[in-house]
């Protein structure tokens, strides 16, 4: 094989070695070209220049200029000037690699402006309950809790409550196609829709095919089909303006109109028990809630009985909460009960269920789990509230010992493992992209990482979907020893180094340990048996 | 300790005489440095080794051998190019063991590529002042692939997916977008008048 230059077959070689796909061919051609052409071999300097740089510089993607990526010394831990005491001369030096490892090589990951999301969301409202609620297969699921942007809201069946932005509450009932303009705009092409305004969102307006609606403080109803709209005012009042029309009337509580394509309105009386079924709202989806904290129940039990299953936290205690915490594993003979220090129980995924809050910088829980594997899967229910550090423990083990692991979120929503190897600098780090945003602070995420020693490979999930695989390049076998949920104990490294305080900031409501390498199916099983609120189910 | 190996059994090993205050210092200061110079190692790396992934491995590797050595580093000294010499170093300890990274950069043209872009430097960085806004110009599918492999690394094959396109289509894709971006700063680059 030979290349010219220019050619086609330049370029396309030129762009497989960026791609990592060039052949052993292309890879000789191109050699002898560059090597005897240098104006081929400017341009080839100059193309893989563009190529590196636009790897290298997430500062090119950044929206504005607010969204800038943090520079390089906004990285570094801001370390404190004076050493009060004396440090054992092995301590501080294995403290030099910790800090490499925390930030030195995590910055080779190119740490890409992690706000940005959320910074610039364009989000004017949030779905905030539903009830069997299926949706429009062509649209994206909205996921319960997700700030909602402007665009449309297609509900098939079930019923969901929308809060907006300006405080304006909205349930529709499928099927209804809802348009959100903004924080207190909406359109109904068509279907049942019950809103509640509060004062401080007076003027929220909804549009249908033939009238606009705007709520003057009040609790009204829309039923709107392609040719008729019928509003009822169930509380203070409402002033709507037919589409075909430039004057505006006012209903009164109790009162209602009908509009149809052509034609005046028509005045009716209110009739509430016509939207009984989106009053329900409350008391039926504390019922599905209840419904899905047995299903998990059910399923957790069934759980305890993999015997691969080494430590199953499901912070479910009947008995007063102490500092103990059971593992409901069958292998309690390999990971006791963990104990807890500090922390808070919360609210976990329903009502009725605990979760435990970290919030300060000892709050931990201390386990630990003995013998050797060739694979180990990490899965837990986190609730971030925010990444305050650098780096934010999920479950690191002690220190920094030969086969054991670090899970953690970076402080730009990055969810990294480090498995830490038996020579020297024999550590790798698996970082996936950022994926937990300012818009997923707050709710309930399964997160999941995965350490294939036979497969030879390391995958992240999050939600019961892989975000990044990776080879493995470590030799088992892989160890836990003393571990903490949470926290890290640094094991005799200077605790006074900032980049060594990774306490978690957020809640957890379940953890999984497990001695085998769950498949990608397993995972989804775990996040859809653990969801807070079922799936909803479209149907295709 | 257990008597496990520790990762850094080798860096102790090396270093038996640093005071411990002294190490910690030193620790900042190699951070500090290397921080700032990260990028440009990497884009000195990619110049030999285009596969990012590939150029960040080697990144990896050169940061360690880099803070071994730290101790020989002379402070009046600028530290990326005493960094890139490790770095072209450990770039051909690394393609060594590779057949086709090999076969790219035998017969002295690693050294000559290393030489050349040095030269080639103000020229590049004059052209490459305008890729932020080229960026911005492109169509929204275009930029979105760009931006999902080189921002979000994104895997193509997701990108293929979504879009409907097979594997080595949107590769072609990735292709024709760094063209239009490399005609773009040409263009932008050029002297008044002569801009499109």
């Amino acid at each position: 094989m030979k290349i010219a230059f220019p050619s086609r077959e330049f370029d396309d070689a030129v762009a497989a070695m960026c791609h990592g796909s060039a052949s052993q061919e292309q890879a000789w051609a191109l050699n002898e070209l560059l090597r005897g052409n240098a104006t081929a071999r400017d341009e080839y300097i100059l193309r893989v220049e563009l190529h590196s740089r636009l790897a290298s510089e997430p500062d090119l993607f950044a929206l504005g200029s607010e969204n800038k990526n943090p520079s390089a010394e906004n990285i570094l831990p801001l370390h404190s000037p004076r050493r009060s005491h004396r440090k054992l001369a092995w301590a501080a030096l294995l403290a030099a690699c910790v800090a490499l490892l925390a930030t030195g090589w995590w910055a080779l990951q190119f740490s890409h402006s992690s706000e940005r999301k959320g910074a610039a969301s364009k989000a004017v409202a949030m779905l905030n309950r539903v009830v069997d609620a299926q949706w429009n297969q062509r649209d994206e699921t909205p996921r319960l809790g997700a700030p909602l942007e402007p665009g449309w809201l297609r509900i098939k069946s079930g019923l969901a409550q929308i809060v907006f932005y300006s405080g304006a509450r909205v349930v529709i009932e499928g099927p209804t196609e809802l348009q959100i303009i903004s924080s207190s705009e909406a359109s109904c092409r068509s279907g049942r829709l019950t809103a509640e305004v509060p004062p401080q969102a007076r003027g929220f307006r909804i549009g249908t095919p033939q009238m606009n609606v705007t709520d003057l403080g009040t609790a009204f109803g829309l039923d709107v089909k392609a040719r008729r709209t019928e509003l009822h005012v169930f509380k203070g009042s409402v002033e709507f303006q037919a589409a075909a029309s430039t004057t505006k009337k006012t209903l009164k509580e109790s009162a209602g109109a009908v509009l149809e394509s052509s034609g005046p309105a028509k005045l009716i009386a209110a009739n509430p028990a016509a939207f009984a079924s989106l009053f329900d709202l409350q008391a039926k989806s504390s019922v599905a809630e209840a419904l899905r904290y047995d299903q998990w129940r059910a399923a957790s039990r069934r759980l305890n009985q993999d015997p691969a299953l080494l430590v199953h936290f499901d912070f479910d205690q009947a008995e007063p909460p102490g500092w103990r915490l059971h593992n409901r594993s069958s292998r309690s003979d390999i990971a006791p009960d963990a104990t807890i220090v500090g922390c808070h129980w919360v609210e976990g995924r329903w009502p009725d269920k605990q979760a435990l809050e970290f919030r300060g910088v000892s709050d931990r829980v201390r386990l630990s789990v003995s013998g050797e594997y060739e694979s180990l899967t990490l899965a837990a229910w986190v609730r971030v509230q925010g990444l305050d550090r650098q780096f934010n423990s999920l479950f690191m083990c002690d220190g920094f010992e030969a086969g054991t692991l670090h899970w953690l979120i970076r402080k730009d929503g990055v969810l990294g493992l480090t498995a830490i190897g038996s020579g020297s600098g024999d550590c790798q780090i698996v970082a996936s992209p950022s994926v937990l945003t300012l818009d997923q602070y707050g709710m309930w995420v399964h997160l999941a990482v995965v350490l294939d020693g036979k497969a030879k490979r390391v995958v992240h999930y999050v939600n019961g979907q892989p975000v990044k695989e990776k080879a493995l390049k470590l030799n088992r076998p892989f160890r836990i020893g003393a571990a903490e949920l949470g926290n890290w104990n640094a094991s005799g490294f200077p605790d006074d180094d900032p980049s060594l305080i990774r306490n978690f900031s957020g809640a957890m409501d379940e953890f999984c340990l497990f001695s085998r390498a769950l498949h990608a199916d397993e995972i989804r099983a775990l996040y859809s048996e653990g969801q807070p609120q079922a799936e909803p189910l479209v149907r295709r | 300790m257990r008597g496990r190996k520790y990762c850094t059994a080798k860096q102790v090993s090396l270093d038996p005489k640093r005071h411990p205050e002294h190490h910690a210092d030193a620790q900042q200061r190699f951070l500090s440095l290397f921080l700032r110079s990260e990028r440009e190692i990497f884009r000195y790396v990619a110049a030999l080794v285009p596969n990012v992934a590939d150029a960040e491995d080697i990144v990896q590797q050169t940061a360690l051998a880099l803070w071994e050595k730290f101790d020989a580093y002379d402070p009046n000294q600028p530290f990326t190019p005493w960094a890139c010499r490790f770095a072209l170093n450990k770039t051909k300890q690394w393609i060594e063991r590779r057949q086709r990274w090999r076969a790219l950069l035998e017969g002295g043209l690693a050294e000559e590529l290393a030489r050349r872009r040095e030269e080639l430097r103000p020229e590049m960085e004059a052209r490459l002042r305008h890729l932020e806004g080229c960026l911005n110009r492109l169509p929204d599918e275009q930029r979105s692939l760009v931006e999902g492999y080189y921002y979000r690394r994104d895997s193509v094959e997701k990108f293929a997916e979504n879009s409907s396109r097979t594997i080595a289509a949107t590769y072609k894709m990735l292709q024709r977008v760094r063209q239009a971006l490399q005609v773009c700063i040409e263009n932008a680059a050029k002297p008044e008048g002569v801009s499109s």
